[in-house]
């Protein structure tokens, strides 16, 4: 066998190990560098403990070939998560969850005997409605005197976005899509208001970090004061300050939460049944794993999709929509339903080093089912986008497709041309399947009661 | 020029000292590293605070719900 075949681009930065896929099957090499560690890791009952808390993803060791057999001490088989998510995909909460389980992590390793070497937010994923450490090979063993080598790391991928949203707008944790190594902080210090100086912990973790950064970047240091190094007392302060910083960051989801709500009640309780019926139907027709909801707002019809039994990722552009899903999701435990933020007009590219540590949308599907329900006119009318494109694009995420065809006589669609030029000829019910006939087979259309708006359920052709 | 120099062997000195292995993958960065040592007393004086703190709330929260049984005994 050719080494490094499968190995997963995105996995290169870490001589301890990396990930590999073999037969569509996700495995992790761990190296001989890393033995010890590993072995502490597992004899100390760290992984037991971190595992049976939910806090990491457990794993097994496999006796298959080594993807790299020079290098590999052993091979394990990680449990699958559903789906990946990055931090500029994560609401406020989801962000600040991961970063208090970053922390919890920290504070048991080192009841153990061990330390987060890293604390990537890519490092994290949602499982089961909440977030969980997915790299097994983060830990090193303690050594007393020793810094907290992710400190940088947790200030920027966490710390500063969260400042930000809390502090300046909820829009600049999108940031971190441009900073894929988090947020500079030198730049976070910069656009944060001048009153968080007067925050002991934004001046010390942020501010005056920033300004360390900058300051010793380029002077000498007094060796005596390495020399004396860091208890572990003040290590477990550092901790506990992190966590306060983070928990005392609040963001309240604004008005707009339930702006497009309103959507659901533009029309007659019946009609608004009738749709959830029909829905309910196509999936249960269709009998998905994964179910990916367009513009899903607070998630009424994903619960649709989640409680038939598939993992329903719930997407909104409108960060406020996220929160208030997240938080309901939270509250009442819903573990297959997993909100998130993406802008269907930009969706999250391809990024990293060679275009390929971070997945792009499109490369994360397809889904068994895509729902694109009250989308459409977004996408046509709004955003100008050709019905034939979005035929297009929908065809690379979709096996099927739930999608909801909204008339220029609904009050919704008259909204969106009250203020503009109707440029949209072929925007009709023929000009729709004619433009999505292309790519999907209709299997069934439905006409929503009391409204004019259409259902369709339709199924991807092949690629010719 | 004699600054880079310094800062150079500074950061050589950080990689050669006792806490350093050639595992650490990440680079801490030295003003991050630096930061920490210097908030690592106030930093650890806090943590010994909190704990004489939660010590003596504890003494007498211990001592306040001992009255509090020994009055419900006494009405008793």
């Amino acid at each position: 066998m050719k080494k490094n075949r499968g190995r997963v681009k995105a996995s290169f930065r870490d001589p301890s190990g990396f990930l590999f896929t073999r037969a569509g099957k996700l495995y992790r090499q761990i190296n001989h560098h890393y033995q010890d560690e590993y072995d502490l890791l597992m004899s100390s009952g760290l992984y037991a403990a971190l595992v049976n808390a939910d806090l990491l993803i457990p794993h097994e060791e496999v006796d298959i070939e080594a993807e790299n057999p020079e290098t590999a001490y052993k091979i394990i088989a990680p449990e699958i998560v559903p789906f990946i998510s990055y931090p500029y995909e994560w609401c406020f909460s989801q962000l600040s969850d991961a970063a208090t389980l970053t922390l919890e992590i920290q504070k048991r390793a080192m009841d153990f005997g061990m330390s987060l070497k890293d604390s990537s937010a890519y490092n994290i994923a949602f499982r089961n409605g909440l977030p969980v450490l997915i790299d097994s090979l983060s830990f090193e063993r303690y050594r007393e005197g020793k810094p907290w080598v992710p400190y940088r790391q947790f200030c920027q991928h966490f710390l500063a976005p969260l400042a930000l949203a809390a502090y300046k707008d909820i829009r600049l944790t999108q940031l971190s899509r441009v900073y894929i190594d988090g947020i500079p902080l030198d730049l976070a210090s910069r656009l944060l208001p001048w009153r968080t100086r007067f925050n002991f912990n934004l001046m010390t973790h942020i501010h005056l970090h920033a300004a360390a950064q900058s300051k010793y970047a380029d002077q000498e240091i007094d060796k005596e004061q390495i020399r004396r190094g860091m208890s572990k007392t003040a290590l477990a302060g550092l901790i506990h300050s992190l966590d306060g910083s983070i928990k005392r960051l609040k963001w309240a989801p604004g008005d707009s939460a339930w702006a497009d709500y309103t959507d659901f009640h533009s029309y007659s309780d019946s009609a608004f049944h009738h749709k959830k019926e029909i829905v309910a139907r196509f999936i249960e027709r269709t009998k998905p794993d994964t179910v990916w909801d367009l513009g899903a707002n607070v998630g009424v019809f994903s619960r649709i999709a989640s409680e038939a039994g598939a993992q329903t990722v719930a997407f909104d552009f409108d960060v406020s929509a996220v929160e208030g899903n997240y938080r309901a999701c939270v509250d009442l435990r819903e573990e297959r339903v997993l909100p998130l933020v993406m802008d269907l007009t930009n969706p999250s590219p391809d990024i990293g080093w060679s275009h390929a540590e971070r997945d792009s949308l499109v490369r994360r599907g397809p889904a068994d089912i895509v729902m694109a329900l009250a989308l459409i006119h977004h996408l046509a009318i709004s955003n100008n986008v050709p019905l034939r494109n979005v035929a297009d694009f929908l065809h690379q995420i979709a096996r099927w497709l739930i999608i909801e065809f909204i008339p220029k006589e609904d009050s919704q669609v008259k909204k969106l041309l009250a203020t503009r030029e109707d440029i949209f000829p072929l925007y009709n019910p023929q000009g729709f399947t004619d433009a999505f006939q292309s790519r999907f087979t209709i299997h069934e259309e439905i006409e929503i009661h009391d409204t004019k708006r259409i259902l369709y359920l339709m199924e991807a052709k092949a690629n010719s | 020029m004699e600054n880079i120099h310094l800062a150079f062997k500074f950061i050589a000195s950080l990689l050669s000292s006792p806490f350093s292995r050639g595992d650490a993958y990440l680079d801490p960065g030295s003003g991050s590293y630096l930061l920490q040592l210097l908030l690592a007393g106030l930093l650890g004086s806090l943590v010994v605070i909190r704990a004489s703190w939660d010590k003596i709330k504890g003494f007498f929260s211990k001592r306040s719900n001992e009255e509090a049984e020994t009055e419900t005994d006494e009405e008793e």
